[in-house]
């Protein structure tokens, strides 16, 4: 009964985190954002989910405007930060998501500051743990299959193209004709709705909401997923989720089970460190690489060239 | 319809006190092969990013088919129809070769986030006839087998030739080339003005910055001579070449 | 409500002088290596228990822990420099690749450091003594560190502006292409820059657990008000630092003093650095740079 608990709770955390680094991933890996205040928009949706959810109301409904107000924020955020120099931006965002945290712990009559609030789960408990896993489970990953979804699109086509051209050179981009600030706050906006879904599912599976749960810790977690993953590839952020929580829920479950000297949770994160560095060290483009843009037009040609060169080489 | 497709007013720009351009008044018509030259330094390219919106002027008006683009930025520029080809290529090194000139097609449908999510199929057909009008442009200038690429592991020569290649592909009403047959071997460099001089005559203008001058005179209708920051000289390239004034910027104090 | 604005002003000058010995470090480094070095704040936190060793633990006092900790986290700095940042640089890491790094070097520091102490805080136990001037409280820890931050500033312009390493560092900072064409030994310069840089960090790392606690977020506590004071007064500007940082040191003082006319939590003091911090970053991000001359 123990592992298979352990085992679901991990696959929820894949999925939920599996969404933001998929956010993350079209904000930096593709449009070359360096978001490094991801977890404000994880705490928007969180939140939000939080306290509509209080007064009653359906939990698709909370999961829509958790996502529509954090995408409200990105938009408001990208306004005058988008045009900065990466690591402006970095630091600003930064900045931003310690500032709403500080609201949030500052203000009890909001969500309880420091303490937090409970949060309704949406699927309630009917005897068995496996099932409300399972419940969850079903609900995250139709979510992040939609996200997933979303993503692909976006990035196998020409406004995939042109978010990557915007990574690359936004000057050159803006001068072939892209608006580079309509498509980087829609990037932003995009991103923020995402987290903030994420931010909502993680709010109703842990039943509870509290300033501690939204610390850059999450920000920078994410970060690891994507990079290690393989920024601009999203199977890549998909394995960089998966192999984090392993190691972060992997730590936790050995803490139960193994009484080592040392406390497991620093472990943790010097892995996570050490791991991070030696990426960038001996493979910056990580585990997977970046994908192409597949389209018709170009799928056709690849396919094209390579029936030449199968001719040739018979 | 104008006559005059690019009328540039006194335009001047300086960078903390230093005046780049200073006081430069041109006429760019239709349909022509319009050449800038000048020794280094003497403003040509400050010019260039000017007009395609990278610099405000400082002052001075340009026009644009009669419209006034001092305050436009440069995708609003581009939308009017004027198009820039780099002198150190800008190409996005890490998309393919393909997609630099994918980047550069004029009305994408896929470049909307709504059609790109939901209206896939107007776009991918749009796209099948836009790759093959790149694949042409790319074959003439002979990069036709690295499409698929990364435009990173083109060498210095070929970048220059697909940054040329992604300005054409833009469908552009003024092309400015700065320095197209810089790098390029003469032969290569004489195939890219007669490809230029055979566009020209479809209705595209030019307004090109060379140091060849050999070559550039060969194909251009009229020729502005820049010397530190304004305009020296000007005329048909015969009568540049009789003018005292032109040698001496080169070989003047 | 009646406010004493004595104790308000003496208070900037104690935040500000805090402020200014972290933050020299960040703006030298963020200037020269052109990337946020985040592990800034492990500097700090190590410098913290670095001085708890030396001064709680051996009884050793104040003054020998602060030097012990300035040369052990100066040498962790410039093992952070060749071991990691160097070669990230050498291999093409952009500037945000280059922050990653130095997020991640802070995780294993960090949790290095609390593997080693555990994460329950820590706290000197000297006593200070405090007395009143008129309106004033002040005890002996504030005086050491004004007296401690007016020296170092003092020494650091005396260093930058009369000897030949600080001039090295003065002309790095600037251009580094022509220092490195006018023969200095660029690699000496960062090294040094490096060295000083985290070695201040430590310093200031005492005197905030000597003030607050020391646990291992000592440093990450007061990272981004450290940002907004390398950022306000310029990246890479010395003397634009030494204004900010009492800039930032009497809008947090006074701040404070509006939050509670506002009958606003006063844990937003930290978050007027941030609104600082990120107004610069949007409206002005070279800061005071401007007024003042280069490093």
């Amino acid at each position: 009964m123990g592992p298979l608990l352990y085992v679901s709770d991990l696959i929820v955390y894949i999925g939920i985190f599996g969404i933001v680094a998929l956010s993350l991933n079209l904000e930096f890996g593709f449009a070359g954002l360096a978001n490094f205040g991801k977890v404000a928009f994880f705490l928007i949706g969180a939140y939000t989910y939080a306290l509509l959810s209080q007064i009653g109301v359906p939990f698709y409904l909370c999961l829509i405007a958790g996502a529509s107000i954090s995408a409200i924020f990105g938009l408001l955020v990208s306004l005058p930060a988008l045009r900065l120099r990466a690591d402006y931006l970095a630091i600003a965002v930064l900045a931003f998501g310690e500032i709403l945290r500080l609201i949030v712990k500052s203000e009890k009559w909001l969500a309880g500051g420091d303490w937090g609030t409970p949060v309704s789960p949406i699927f309630s408990y009917t005897g068995s743990y496996i099932i409300y896993r399972l419940e969850n489970i079903g609900l995250v990953f139709l979510c992040l299959f939609i996200c997933f979804l979303v993503v692909q699109l976006l990035t196998n086509s020409p406004y995939g193209r042109v978010l990557r051209a915007i990574r690359e050179d936004e000057v050159a981009a803006e001068a072939l004709g892209k608006n580079r600030s309509k498509y980087k706050a829609q990037a932003f906006m995009l991103g923020s709705a995402m987290a903030g879904l994420a931010g909502g599912l993680y709010a109703q599976y842990l039943q509870y909401v509290l300033p501690g749960m939204f610390m850059p810790m999450v920000t920078f977690t994410v970060w690891i997923m994507v990079l290690v993953g393989g920024p601009a590839n999203n199977w890549g952020a998909l394995l960089g989720a998966a192999l984090v929580q392993i190691i972060a829920r992997g730590t936790n479950i050995a803490k139960d089970y193994i009484a080592l000297p040392i406390d497991l949770s620093n472990l943790q994160y010097i892995l996570f460190g050490a791991l991070i560095i030696l990426v960038l060290l001996y493979r910056p483009q990580g585990l997977l690489r970046e994908s192409q843009v597949k389209t018709r037009a170009i799928e056709g040609l690849r396919r094209g060239r390579n029936a030449v060169k199968n001719k040739r080489s018979k | 319809m104008e006559e005059t497709l690019l009328k540039i007013r006194e335009v001047s720009k300086h960078f903390g006190g230093v005046y780049a351009v200073n006081g430069v008044s041109l006429d760019i018509n239709h349909g022509g092969i319009c050449g800038l030259v000048g020794p280094n330094g003497s403003g040509k390219t400050t010019l260039f990013n000017t007009i395609l919106g990278l610099h405000r002027p400082d002052e001075g008006t340009i026009y644009f088919n009669g419209k006034c683009i001092n305050n436009l930025a440069p995708h609003q520029i581009y939308e009017l129809g004027v198009v820039n080809a780099f002198q150190l290529p800008r190409l996005f090194y890490n998309l393919s070769v393909l997609d630099n000139m994918l980047v550069a097609a004029r009305g994408h449908q896929g470049d909307r986030l709504y059609n790109s999510l939901f209206l896939r199929g107007r776009w991918q057909e749009q796209e099948v006839e836009l790759a093959g009008r790149a694949m042409e442009i790319l074959e003439s200038l002979e990069l036709d087998n690295l499409a698929l690429s990364p435009a990173g592991e083109l060498s210095g020569g070929q970048r220059k030739l697909l940054e040329v290649g992604r300005g054409v592909m833009a469908s552009p009403t003024l092309l400015l080339l700065d320095e197209p047959a810089a790098g390029i071997n003469p032969n290569l460099g004489k195939r890219i003005f007669e490809g230029i001089e055979d566009l020209a005559q479809e209705g595209l203008s030019f307004f090109i910055i060379e140091h060849r001058l050999e070559i550039l005179f060969d194909f251009a209708h009229w020729v502005y001579v820049m010397d530190k920051g304004k305009i020296v000289v000007e005329g048909k390239p015969e009568e540049v070449l009789e003018d005292p004034a032109f040698y001496q910027v080169y070989l003047g104090e | 409500m009646i406010v004493n604005w004595a104790q308000v002003f003496f208070n900037s000058a104690i935040t500000g002088s805090l402020y200014l010995i972290g933050a020299v470090g960040l703006t030298l480094t963020y200037g020269l290596s052109r990337f946020p070095n985040f592990a800034h704040a492990e500097f700090i936190t190590l410098g913290a228990y670095i001085g708890y060793l030396v001064a709680e633990q051996a009884g050793l006092g104040l003054p020998l822990a602060l030097v012990v900790a300035f040369l052990v986290t100066g040498i962790v700095g410039i093992l952070c420099y060749r071991g990691i940042f160097q070669p990230l640089a050498k291999r093409g890491a952009s500037i945000i690749h280059l922050m990653v790094a130095s997020i991640a070097l802070g995780f294993i520091l960090r949790h290095s450091i609390g593997a080693a102490w555990t994460w329950k805080p820590l706290y000197f136990t000297t006593t200070w003594s405090s007395f009143d001037i008129g309106p004033l409280r002040i005890t002996g820890l504030w005086v050491w560190l004004i007296l401690t931050s007016v020296a170092l500033a003092v020494l650091m312009h005396f260093i930058l502006v009369k000897t030949k390493i600080g001039k090295a560092i003065r002309a790095t900072s600037s251009n580094p292409e022509l220092a490195l064409a006018s023969g200095i030994n660029v690699d000496r310069v960062i090294l040094m820059t490096w060295f000083i840089g985290a070695g201040l960090a430590a310093i200031a790392g005492i005197f905030r657990g000597a003030d607050s606690q020391i646990w291992p977020t000592t440093g990450w506590d007061i990272i981004l008000p450290m940002f907004a004071v390398a950022i306000l007064g310029g990246i890479g500007n010395f003397y634009g630092a030494i204004a900010a940082a009492f800039i930032i040191g009497l809008a947090e003082n006074i701040g404070v003093v509006g939050l509670v006319a506002l009958g606003l939590s006063t844990t937003y003091r930290i978050g007027i650095a941030f609104l600082i911090l990120i107004i610069t970053l949007i409206v002005k991000p070279e800061g005071l740079a401007m007024l003042f001359r280069r490093a």
